[in-house]
């Protein structure tokens, strides 16, 4: 095999890319928790960069990418990079160094359990987070990165279209981020208070980079710089621009004003959607993509806000929903005129693939809820969950970093 | 044309004619202005 000098590099600059993406993150959250917590959220974005590049390289990468074990995950001969050159692995990137492989995905492990963090912010306890990120990367994310991208894996086997990650970043994530919200319970005065976003400005602008990011996530996910990374790259920016525009329409009409940071958040509900199906689908489907996410995201927040469960930032409303509609529409919307290794979703003739993406999605929802539940009570053993209620009130910055975002405020 | 074009084309006329047609409410409150910074003493 022989190593593309251009695929090289993009898949490189597509790693850089997606790197961004979780300060970016960081940033995207900081601005909608209160100043006292705007510190320890972005964090928490910070720190599993940290954490998550190490795990990887250790064993991560072996459990979702190593030599297939039943089907379920890879194997430990990949440890420690052992056996992970530069020499291309032909079942993942023929024209790659097998390394520039294992730092693209990298960066989607990392950027997968920051997602959750959203969910608890405001309220977890640092040390439970750290316990928690290293468990749920190692027991559900490497698990279902194996079933859906790896050689073997039992939803690749299955035929599952999973493009950049819609069931294995974003319903993992997304579905995980309820569970968590649900096991750590209501931040105090959830309901009674109303707490505002502290910085709609740096939301914004996280939300931006993270647009810029996306490129990379969705259109480096080719693993070459050719036609279908292009075909990436246009539906991606195409959804995300048309679930900004819907969301802000529906929030136009439900709350009589186009909000800012519902058009921030439109943007990154149809970037979500449209990652499983961004290599399989043409900028028409992407349209229809972006207007459901726009829709279905917005829905699920008003739900959520009804039924009073204090999934702080949204994840499973963006990320859960967005992700299996996303993951659903890949089924309707795939095309092999886009994508000639693939199959036709169920409007281009083949209701069985809408079927298989079924399946991928219940098997994702199960086993997030399963595992992120069970991590949750292993870790409330060792080290409660919840911050007291006193270093609640002053805040996570002080009480757990020890540090004020900002120098002359302290409160709120 | 194509069942996902006629849907493309059918999302994008809804959110272009909500814009033209949706009214808009002007906040009419005036918002609340926190100080942030301690007034600078300067001395004569």
């Amino acid at each position: 095999m022989r190593i593309d000098s251009g695929d090289t590099a993009w898949v490189l600059a597509s790693a850089a890319l997606v790197m961004l993406m979780t300060p970016a993150l960081g940033f995207f959250y900081g601005g909608l928790v209160r100043r006292k917590n705007v510190l320890s959220t972005i964090m928490h974005s910070f720190f599993i960069l940290c954490l998550i590049s190490v795990q990887w390289v250790l064993w991560g990468y072996s459990l979702a990418f190593g030599p297939d074990k039943f089907h379920i995950i890879g194997g430990l001969e990949w440890i420690g990079l052992n056996n992970v050159g530069f020499t291309p692995n032909a079942d993942y990137a023929p024209t790659i160094p097998h390394q520039a492989f294992m730092l693209f995905q990298m960066m989607f492990a990392v950027i997968t359990p920051a997602l959750i963090s959203g969910a608890f912010a405001e309220r977890q306890r640092f040390k439970a987070f750290v316990l928690f990120s290293l468990l749920w990367a190692t027991f559900v994310y490497d698990p279902i990165a194996h079933w859906v991208w790896g050689a073997g894996g039992w939803l690749h086997q299955l035929g599952a279209l999973d493009f950049a990650g819609g069931t294995v970043v974003h319903i993992s994530s997304g579905v995980s981020a309820l569970v968590a919200a649900l096991v750590l319970g209501r931040r105090l005065g959830f309901g009674k208070q109303k707490v505002e976003p502290h910085d709609a400005t740096m939301t914004v602008l996280g939300a931006a980079l993270l647009w810029f990011g996306w490129f990379g996530f969705n259109a480096g996910s080719a693993l070459g710089a050719g036609a279908l990374a292009t075909n990436a790259f246009v539906v991606t920016n195409t959804a995300a621009a048309m679930a900004a525009l819907t969301w802000m329409t529906v929030s136009w009409w439900h709350k009589k004003q186009p909000s800012v940071i519902g058009a921030a958040a439109g943007a990154v509900a149809g970037l979500v959607a449209i990652t499983p199906a961004s290599g399989f689908v043409n900028v028409m489907g992407a349209i229809v993509i972006g207007f459901g996410a726009g829709v279905a995201c917005y829905l699920a927040i008003q739900l959520r806000e009804r039924i009073k469960v204090d999934d702080a930032l949204d994840v499973w409303a963006v990320h859960g929903i967005g992700g299996t509609w996303g993951a659903l529409a890949t089924g309707l919307f795939a095309t092999v005129a886009i994508n000639s290794a693939a199959a036709n979703g169920l409007f281009y003739g083949n209701p069985k693939q809408a079927l298989i993406q079924l399946v991928a999605i219940g098997a994702a929802w199960g086993w997030s809820i399963i595992g992120t539940f069970v991590i949750l009570k292993i870790v409330n053993l060792f080290v409660p969950l919840r911050v007291q209620e006193d270093e609640e009130v002053i805040g996570l910055d002080l009480s757990q970093h020890g540090e004020p975002a900002y120098a002359s405020i302290h409160a709120n | 044309m194509d069942p996902t074009t006629l849907m493309a084309v059918m999302c994008s006329v809804v959110v272009f004619a909500g814009w033209l047609i949706l009214p808009h409410s002007a906040t009419t409150l005036k918002p609340v202005v926190v100080e942030e910074r301690e007034p600078v003493q300067v001395s004569a």
